[in-house]
């Protein structure tokens, strides 16, 4: 405790005291009291900036959407057509695009569900003080590297002669063209998506009291049941947050299908970069972003009209 | 055979978690079938544990238990025949009430045809049939503590285990509880291991009282004989005895520093043993003159140096130059006479040889 009675008796405050009344003057002259109704607001007001500003992008790539480019002047034409739509839809490669692009988002979401799960379980289960350092470590360390490095370490060790197909002519396994294909690509997400997973899986897991576990096992349930009827319908909502950030992150992503992919495995943001930086035809671009938008926030809205929002709710529901 | 009458066998179980001393210390007891026993104590003298090592989820480091003549951990968690109702309850928040009871059913492979009807049965012998349908936390503390109970009766288990499911409960609601816990454990006849560190409780609802401290039993009785015969000082403590007096035994009584008081050896104690006497504050007599405590074999005055008031009755602190160092206890019933005595001012008080209980000092 600190000693608020000075030798003559005289109170004397911790400068820290005296600084907060300072500043606590401060802010009442420059948002007076009868402001207090509006301080929410105020608040909020950095973020609803931020989203103006997205907003604002995000109708001039819909204006650039609508002008197609012309061949011979390299401009956009000056007339709005919808021409830019149409080729998308008309293309076989783009459909194809979409479709890789969902197909692998969700691959990833079920693969990383399986694997996060049990890895988060542990982590908030174990008794050992070691094995959760262990398990933390392992998990923010590939954080820590960032995507690309991580996609190009991928790429040594999964190369033709790389340490995989080394270990393979080992057994004496023929080698293998292990990189630019569809499950590399898949395998890469999955391996970038766990933490993020993990992150929002445990403290779901966390809430769920040991106790629950051992009520229902002594209730009856062996532990698969206990798993399926009780620690599952409890850990919804952190498997709900999971799906949601996995799904949107990896169906937009861009380095691993790029890298690992090669080109011959492009997801809808690769198409989106090639556009813009190869081709330079921003219309078509600008199509293909406001057409990965539009999926990105179907699919949220469908997981969110299905299971609602999950932990990413922040106890707005129960 | 002789085992069928058994269901419960503590024998010598120990637990040590490595933090020097035991967290049981040898523990031992019979239960007999249709029983219901108490385990009272204070916080931290092992109660769970004990409990935790019937229900089967600890492993004693010594000793074994066993059910019907079987070790408990012979089978799996889930393959007992125990019902447990947990401290936090660890009832299931993403089902309903009803979903809650069915749950061990459903675990346990009973025919789906009956399962509705016997989780309607048994939501109303806790009273809760109007509430089926409410999730977890649509229910009040005590409604959930019914589910609870409910959950952990309806698959018929042959032993049920409560840990202290009361004690979140407001006063009267316990009270309440309590009476509940009895009436359903007479009409199914399950045996039953309660634990808390309420006394009143303790009294109320149990056939046995095991009293433990610092991990060992210190003494089983029923509840008549726990609060007539306190095996020692300490359970005597427990039960509800406030005024103790530390000196030296003497023929018929104890003497602390000079003043000889008249009490009752609880056991064979020589002349100058040293001894801790125990009395109630109920079997205290009070009166302004000497009168009034006459009949008593112990009489000495004091002050009263502090008054508390419990509504209906009042709690009144002695001071005795007699007996220095003292605070004695002392209820005093008498509805219209609250101010009857101020503080400071001098009073009589006594009591009977057989009231004051007279222990060996070390424990
Ligand atoms: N898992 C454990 N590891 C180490 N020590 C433990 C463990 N569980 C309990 N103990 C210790 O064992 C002793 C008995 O604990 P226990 O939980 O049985 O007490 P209790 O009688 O149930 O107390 P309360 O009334 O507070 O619930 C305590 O000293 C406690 O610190
Ligand atoms: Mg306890």
């Amino acid at each position: 405790m600190t000693d608020v009675t000075g030798p003559e008796g005289k109170r004397r405050y911790p400068l820290r005291w005296h600084v907060m009344d300072a500043l606590e003057g401060a802010a009442g002259v420059l948002w007076p009291r009868r402001m207090a109704p509006f301080t929410g607001w105020l608040l909020l007001a950095p973020a609803l900036l931020l989203v103006a500003v997205l907003v604002l992008g995000m109708v001039q790539i819909a204006e650039s959407s609508l002008h197609t480019l012309d061949r011979s002047t390299f401009l956009p034409s000056e007339d709005y057509t919808l021409e830019n739509y149409r080729t998308v839809a008309d293309s076989a490669t783009y459909l194809k695009v979409i479709w890789r692009s969902l197909y692998g988002s969700f691959l990833t979401v079920v693969f990383t569900l399986i694997l996060a799960f049990p890895y988060s379980y542990i982590l908030v289960r174990t008794n050992s003080a070691f094995t959760r350092k262990a398990l933390l470590v392992a998990l923010f360390l590939p954080f820590f590297i960032g995507q690309v490095v991580r996609a190009y370490g991928w790429l040594i060790i999964l190369g033709n002669a790389g340490l995989v197909n080394d270990a393979l002519e080992l057994i004496g396994v023929e080698r293998q063209r292990l990189l630019f294909s569809f499950p590399t690509v898949v395998f890469g997400l999955v391996q970038y998506m766990l933490p993020f997973a993990v992150l929002l899986l445990a403290p779901a897991l966390t809430a769920i009291p040991r106790e629950v576990e051992t009520a229902a096992g002594s209730l009856g349930a062996n532990w698969a049941r206990v798993l399926w009827h009780v620690v599952l319908p409890m850990a919804r909502p952190g498997l709900i947050g999971a799906t949601l950030v996995v799904s949107t992150l990896s169906l937009t992503d861009f380095a691993m299908p790029a890298m690992l992919g090669g080109g011959s495995q492009d997801f809808i943001a690769n198409a989106i970069y090639d556009q813009f930086f190869r081709t330079a035809d921003q219309g078509l671009g600008s199509a293909l972003a406001l057409l990965l938008v539009a999926i990105g926030s179907l699919l949220v809205g469908a997981i969110f009209a299905a299971f609602g929002a999950g932990t990413l709710a922040m106890g707005g529901r129960e | 055979m002789e085992e069928t009458a058994l269901t419960v066998r503590v024998h010598d179980v120990s637990m040590d978690f490595g933090s020097g001393t035991k967290a049981v210390d040898s523990a031992r007891f019979d239960l007999e079938t249709g029983r219901f026993l108490t385990v009272l104590g204070p916080s931290g003298s092992g109660k769970t544990t004990l409990l935790h090592m019937i229900a089967g989820f600890l492993k004693p480091t010594a000793g074994e238990i066993t059910i019907n003549g079987q070790p408990v951990d012979a089978l799996p968690p889930h393959r007992r025949s125990i019902g447990m109702v947990f401290q936090k309850l660890a009832l299931f928040p993403h089902m309903t009430a009803a979903e809650n009871v069915a749950f061990p059913l459903k675990m346990r492979r009973w025919n789906p045809k009956g399962i509705p009807a016997r989780v309607s049965d048994f939501l109303d012998l806790v009273k809760l049939g109007d509430y089926r349908d409410r999730r977890i936390h649509e229910l009040s503390g005590g409604q959930q503590q019914r589910v609870a109970i409910a959950r952990a009766l309806v698959f018929e288990p042959e032993l049920l285990l409560l840990d202290e499911p009361l004690a979140a409960l407001d006063r009267k609601l316990r009270e309440e509880m309590q009476l509940e816990f009895r009436r359903i454990q007479k009409e199914l006849g399950v045996t039953t291991i309660n634990v808390t560190h309420d006394q009143r409780e303790a009294l109320v609802v149990s056939d046995e009282i095991i009293v433990m401290d610092g991990g060992k039993i210190q003494q089983k009785a029923t509840p008549v004989a726990l609060y007539q015969q306190p095996a020692n000082d300490f359970v005597a403590g427990f039960v509800g005895v406030s005024t103790f007096l530390d000196g030296s035994a003497t023929e018929g009584g104890v003497e602390i520093q000079g003043t000889r008081c008249a009490g009752t050896h609880m056991t064979d104690i020589a002349a100058g043993t040293p001894v801790r006497g125990g009395i109630r504050a109920e079997q205290i007599r009070l009166g302004r003159s000497a009168q009034a405590v006459a009949d008593c074999d112990t009489r000495l005055t004091g002050h009263v140096s502090d008054m508390i008031f419990e509504g209906e009755r009042l709690l009144y602190v002695l001071n005795c130059p007699a007996l220095p160092g003292v605070d004695i206890q002392v209820y005093y019933h008498d509805p219209d006479a609250f101010d009857l005595f101020e503080i400071g001012s001098e009073v009589h008080f006594g009591w009977r040889a057989r009231d004051l209980r007279i222990f060996r000092a070390a424990r």
